[in-house]
């Protein structure tokens, strides 16, 4: 009898669902071992040594071209790399959770590609630099897009099947508009074109600062607010008697998953795939569903990039694959084999 | 918690759902609400709740409803969502976040969390998922969710539907236990037989008026309830003295 009420207690702690940190830290070390291989890696070898001497300002690190390599070009790019991961990856976690549906994520609801047809029209009919304003560009087409396809569906997060259908609907009908004005602007047909396959390739600090500028904005509302999208898990009125307000939780954390997602689709073309297999991943590897696990995923989204990132840069060289085409080869066999498992997830 | 209904009325899309309510709810006390489908007992309910707007006044311990967001009210839908990839006891332990914040679960509250399970024999399911559960385990899920907020008021939709006879009882013994501890209990109920035997009060309601409303033993034999049902039930009174209210197969069987 003992022993068994002891078996008893030991289950009794096994009842707590509270977050385990220790994936959060594995994570968060993971990203800067990629981050670090990633800055280090490619035509020109960095000594991990010289760059940690380099990023510290301590003395003996790089200098000259091997300095300007790694300021200018290599670190921009796999800040953008987490960034963008880490954005694509957080907001398909949430479209998840607000949608009560495993496979959904920033693509499948039409805001990637709302998104695109957004800062396409700002492209095609820009006077100097945009670059700066296509993240707005890019919200704006990403929340019509995505207002779109609940008002197609019908009822507002009841129908998460025809919504999905719906997204994928608008989704196309964007991106033949986007490919019409590309073909109409046949002088800004290259810029467009290069950007919509997805590339990191332009990476710039200009482009770090407003990207993370939104990015962050967003991924910190989504954070403050994980631990109550699980509430979000129950009925309606259940979720209301415990002091949640869902209808108001869910606009919230679709507007901040949808400006991160337009963030990350303005600064780096369409990377497909990232917000889904990420947050299964994680979920996967924790035995968690909990919306608690936010920055996890995140931490999580931001190694995958800068590491598919690497992949491209490295793979072909000195070609460059574009980044889109490593992760959908990851990412579609992935999203198979989650809609084989869908019933266990 | 004392409630407070006063002119009640509410519309959805030119429809009436809820006409010219008035009544009060007393603590302590299991009131019933029966009626055929569609005579605005859910959404009563979540009026109660406070979730739906309405018009006239709701009031609970002098709060109008929707106002009053410190009160600890549970709710047991009649329709669960099935949340997938979760376990039992992740489910259950979100009704505690109202006590101890969202994501904050204290080691108390751990402890409640298996008191609860086993009163409501889910012990030793656990870490079964949500998704895999049958009707019945659901619905004691969902009754267990509500009783780990520890509320004052429980408002339940149709908790014994999904249960076999053997279950009915045991969910129904529960919340009888519940009550003596000072909870309120409002529910809905198809079974009238069980809600004369568990209820104190009943409330007969019928497209979104209130028929009648009385003590169970009385309400059992008026005629507003066979009215609300267009007569299509009987009540008959075992030897015990228990009311048994059984559905009337056709007019012409009665002879």
């Amino acid at each position: 009898m003992r022993g068994e009420k002891q078996e008893d207690s030991a289950q009794i702690q096994g009842i707590s669902p509270i977050w385990n940190w220790r994936t959060t830290f594995i994570c968060a070390a993971l990203l800067l071992l990629v981050g670090l291989l990633a800055i280090s890696f490619g035509p020109i070898h960095l000594h991990f040594g010289e760059i940690i001497k380099t990023l510290l300002g301590m003395h003996g690190g790089l200098s000259g071209q091997d300095r300007t390599v790694l300021i200018d070009l290599r670190l921009p790019r796999a800040l953008l790399a987490a960034l963008v991961g880490a954005a694509l990856a957080t907001s398909g976690a949430v479209y998840q959770s607000v949608f009560r549906n495993p496979l959904a994520d920033p693509y499948l609801l039409g805001a990637a590609s709302g998104a695109g047809l957004g800062a396409t029209i700002a492209i095609t009919n820009a006077h100097g630099d945009v670059y700066s304003l296509l993240p707005i560009f890019s919200f704006i087409g990403g929340t019509l897009a995505v207002l779109t396809s609940f008002f197609i569906s019908g009822k507002f997060f009841a129908e998460p099947q025809s919504l999905l259908l719906s997204g994928i609907a608008v989704g196309s009908f964007a991106t033949a508009i986007q490919t019409y004005l590309q073909q109409r602007h046949s002088s800004s047909l290259r810029p467009v074109y290069s950007w919509i396959l997805g590339e990191l390739t332009v990476a710039n600090w200009q482009i770090v600062t407003w990207s993370s500028i939104y990015i962050l904005i967003s991924l910190g509302v989504l954070i403050s607010i994980s631990k109550q999208l699980d509430g979000l898990m129950l009925s309606d009125e259940e979720s209301f008697s415990l002091g949640i307000n869902p209808n108001r939780l869910r606009m919230i954390a679709v507007a901040a998953a949808t400006l991160a997602t337009a963030t990350a689709v303005s600064a780096s073309g369409l990377i497909g795939f990232v917000g889904i297999v990420v947050p299964h991943l994680v979920r996967g590897i924790t035995h968690r569903v909990t919306n608690r696990n936010l920055l996890t995923v995140a931490l999580a989204g931001a190694a995958f990039l800068v590491l598919a990132d690497l992949g491209a840069r490295t793979l072909l060289s000195p070609a460059e694959l574009p980044i889109g085409v490593i992760t959908a080869f990851v990412g579609a066999p992935f999203f198979l084999v989650v809609l084989r498992r869908r019933r266990t997830l | 918690m004392m409630i407070s209904v006063r002119n009640l009325d509410l519309t959805i899309n030119g429809k009436t759902i809820l006409n010219d309510i008035s009544l009060d709810i007393q603590p302590a006390l299991w009131s019933c609400l029966v009626g055929p489908n569609g005579a605005g007992k859910t959404t009563f309910l979540k009026v109660l709740l406070g979730s739906a707007p309405y018009s006239g006044s709701v009031k609970s311990d002098g709060v109008e409803v929707f106002r009053n967001h410190k009160r600890n009210v549970a709710f047991v839908p009649q329709q669960p969502q099935i949340p997938q990839g979760i376990s039992v006891s992740e489910y259950v332990a979100l009704g505690r976040s109202k006590r101890d914040g969202w994501g904050n679960e204290s080691s108390q509250s751990r402890e409640f969390i298996a008191k609860v399970l086993e009163q409501t024999n889910l012990y030793g399911m656990q870490r079964q998922q949500i998704s895999q559960l049958s009707g019945g385990e659901m619905q004691r899920t969902l009754i267990a969710r509500a009783l780990a907020q520890e509320p004052d008021l429980i408002l339940l939709d149709e908790p014994t539907s999904a249960l076999d006879l053997h279950h009915q009882i045991e969910v129904l013994n529960n919340l009888q236990f519940l009550q003596k501890q000072g909870v309120t209990i409002i529910s809905t109920m198809h079974d009238i037989t069980l809600a004369a035997m568990y209820a104190d009060r009943i409330i007969v309601m019928q497209e979104g008026r209130v028929l009648a409303d009385g003590a169970s033993s009385e309400i059992i034999h008026s005629p507003e309830l066979r009215t609300a049902f267009d007569n299509r039930i009987n009540v008959y009174t075992l030897d015990s003295g228990r009311p048994v209210v059984i559905a009337r197969k056709d007019e012409k069987d009665e002879g």
